[in-house]
């Protein structure tokens, strides 16, 4: 297969989640082809139209976590691939994602974890009723420059000021940028308790997490 | 019906797995494959169907849905599977009439069928975020439209200017308090057996919701407890401890359930089976005698859409025609409050409720974010609606719906925000000001215009 079919059909099987056809396909060419130029050529070019056919509503979360599972599979072929080449994906930042404490609803967080890997950001996903401590010390754990809370109901929106609180209390406000996210939340919240960004939708929360990392990069 | 005491022992003996493997291995497929199956099919031109083959045909999907996928509990990673004769002995042995309230205000509602004669129940009020200061006053003009036969009480974002955070001891006032204002509300507005059958919209945790039942803060028997799962179709001990604690009380318990229409249900068909689903899962798990739905679209947030006004619509004809009981709808428009709009959008998803044999609720403005959005007017303007428009067809609703679609669809993206209770009520005598007054004149005469009445 030349390199260009290869990429495409690399993008279909992310696409169209397609997990087995994706193995396959990395593991019949990952010793003959530059692993880095299949995922960025190829795997990302179909997750990047999940993404937007996901965020213009043309598909569903089914699709957009159908192709997130292909992918992780595929990465664990690719990964130790990587590593021995020395190649490194490029990434735009690094998110924290979770869920504040007491609030079980994932399926917000779980967009914007995903649609925030598609668009080239390292996502580490600490689950649902997490407390401000959790978010602290993943984003310590991994380095992270975003930390982005989720929170549906209007009895736990609260906790997410205790996360810019905790920040706040320890010296740390400035390390993290601070993104705040969900069904009853508003701009209005989000700036009355400090965090730096706020998406109505995942899609926007994407954009919004995009130009934090430009301004802070000085871009 | 298998007991609930048979259900909690599935909930500790049921097939094991991970919540993730549930929804990408179990759900997920299960849904695409009756959607499939059953071939139901979304037609933007025909948002409030007429077909009672394709509703049926949705009912079936459901139960086949439900018997494979069952309830799924977080806190043992374990399903509560049903085998289909469970689930239609459940159905046929559920109750077709409820009743709610207390002396002169006491009803019985009974389920209704697409394009049905019957009034519709008629709901109202909010259990949104209200301020502290205003929670009584809203109840009381809630109480007072006298063709409201059930309320909804407010959601209290704080507690003597403190926020109430969920599991918290604020939490637990707030639904005590909010309780305590509902009652005295209803007794001010000559109503003191008014049935309020959200409770309780200030407490999201179990031991909130415990609380705020005793009988000393005014809670009565003859109340509705909603008690809600986590999406789609999973239930953790906090909600079986409500359903353990209020079936054991005698409590008539509501299943509340908000579907997603494009996230783990998918489009508007399996949103609409797992709609359906989750009126099994209420009966069966959660001892259920009465049903609240509340889809909602990922994007754009609302239910105004096509796709969502066919999701509710079919969803509650499946529902009307097959099981029956007291079932209704809220829904959510992008447009603010006092704004027409708010009023063509919540005049769509009436239509489509009414005509598709429910009973019919406000419509919540600008998608429920917010602090007093909601307005008295919007309830009025309900009742109004559902008792101008018994007997009317879903062939009718369908035709209107069209038009108004053309009016506020566009709008949908970026809606006015409107005015809050604040800004266009008087706070003193609970009355809109002139502008609102002459906006809601020219907007019902407006939907007269195109064959909605107005009672």
């Amino acid at each position: 297969m030349e390199e260009k079919e290869l990429f495409a059909e690399l993008s279909r099987a992310v696409f169209e989640g397609d997990e087995e056809a994706l193995v396959s396909l990395v593991q019949e060419n990952v010793d003959q082809c530059d692993p880095l130029a299949m995922v960025e050529k190829g795997m990302m070019q179909g997750m990047v139209e999940v993404g937007d056919k996901f965020s213009a509503g043309e598909v569903y979360l089914p699709e957009l976590l159908m192709a997130a599972e292909a992918w992780e599979e595929a990465m664990k072929i690719l990964k130790p691939k990587l590593a021995a080449t020395g190649a490194s994906l490029k990434k735009r930042g690094t998110v924290v994602v979770g869920t504040v404490q007491t609030d079980i609803h994932e399926i917000g967080k779980n967009i914007l974890a995903n649609l925030l890997t598609t668009a080239g950001f390292e996502v580490h996903d600490i689950g649902c009723d997490a407390g401000a401590a959790k978010f602290l010390d993943k984003a310590q754990e991994v380095q992270a420059d975003i930390i982005a809370a989720s929170a549906i109901m209007s009895t736990t929106v609260p906790y997410q000021k205790d996360i810019v609180d905790l920040l706040e209390s320890r010296g740390l406000r400035d390390e993290y940028l601070v993104m705040v996210g969900g069904g009853v939340v508003t701009q209005e919240w989000a700036d009355k308790i400090g965090a730096d960004g706020y998406g109505d939708l995942a899609s926007d929360a994407v954009d919004v997490a995009k130009r934090l990392m430009d301004a802070r990069k000085g871009e | 019906m298998i007991s609930f005491l048979e259900v909690l022992e599935r909930a500790t003996s049921g097939p094991m797995m991970s919540a993730k493997e549930y929804d990408m291995k179990v759900f997920i497929p299960a849904v695409r494959k009756v959607v499939k199956k059953y071939k139901i099919k979304f037609d933007p031109n025909e948002p409030c169907p007429s077909d009672n083959d394709l509703a049926d045909r949705v009912y079936q999907a459901a139960v086949e849905l439900y018997s494979a996928v069952g309830t799924y509990c977080p806190d043992t990673e374990r399903v509560i599977r049903f085998t289909t004769r469970e689930i239609e002995e459940a159905v046929y042995e559920c109750p077709k009439t409820v009743y709610f309230g207390e002396g002169p205000d006491r009803i019985a509602w009974q389920g209704r069928l697409p394009d049905d004669n019957q009034l519709p129940h008629c709901h109202v009020g909010s259990g949104t975020n209200t301020s502290e200061d205003v929670a009584l006053k809203m109840v009381e003009a809630y109480a007072r439209i006298s063709k409201a036969k059930t309320l909804s009480i407010p959601s209290l974002t704080t507690v003597g200017g403190l926020n109430g955070s969920s599991g918290s001891p604020m939490e637990v006032l707030a639904g005590i308090n909010m309780m305590r204002i509902a009652r005295d509300g209803l007794c001010r507005a000559g109503r003191p057996g008014m049935a309020i059958i959200d409770l309780h919209p200030s407490c999201t945790s179990g031991v909130a919701t415990i609380a705020a039942a005793n009988p000393e803060f005014g809670a009565r028997k003859s109340d509705g407890w909603i008690v809600a799962p986590q999406a789609e179709l999973k239930m953790n001990f906090d909600s079986l401890n409500q359903v353990a604690y209020l079936s054991s009380w005698g409590a008539n318990i509501g299943q509340e359930a908000g579907p997603i229409l494009g996230g783990y249900a998918g489009g508007p068909e399996g949103a609409s089976v797992v709609t359906v689903a989750y009126a099994l899962h209420g009966i069966l798990v959660m001892r259920a005698t009465y049903h609240l739905t509340y889809p909602i679209q990922m994007m754009p947030v609302c239910s105004t859409t096509p796709g969502m006004i066919f999701l509710i619509s079919t969803s509650s004809q499946a529902f009307a025609r097959n099981i029956g009981a007291p079932y209704y709808a809220l829904g959510y428009a992008s447009a603010g409050p006092a704004t027409k709009q708010y009023f063509y959008e919540a005049a769509a998803y009436l239509l489509a409720i009414q005509a598709s044999g429910i009973g019919i609720e406000d419509v919540h403005p600008n998608k429920a974010v917010g602090t007093n959005q909601a307005l008295p007017l919007d309830s009025e303007f309900t009742c109004a609606f559902g008792h101008g428009n018994i007997g009317i067809t879903r062939k009718e609703a369908n035709a209107i719906i069209k038009k108004l679609m053309e009016k506020y669809l566009s709008g949908i993206k970026n809606p006015p925000q409107g005015r809050d209770l604040y800004a266009c009520y008087d706070l003193d005598t609970m009355k809109p000001d002139d502008e609102l007054c002459q906006l809601y004149d020219e907007v019902i005469k407006e939907l007269e215009g195109y064959g909605i009445r107005f009672k």
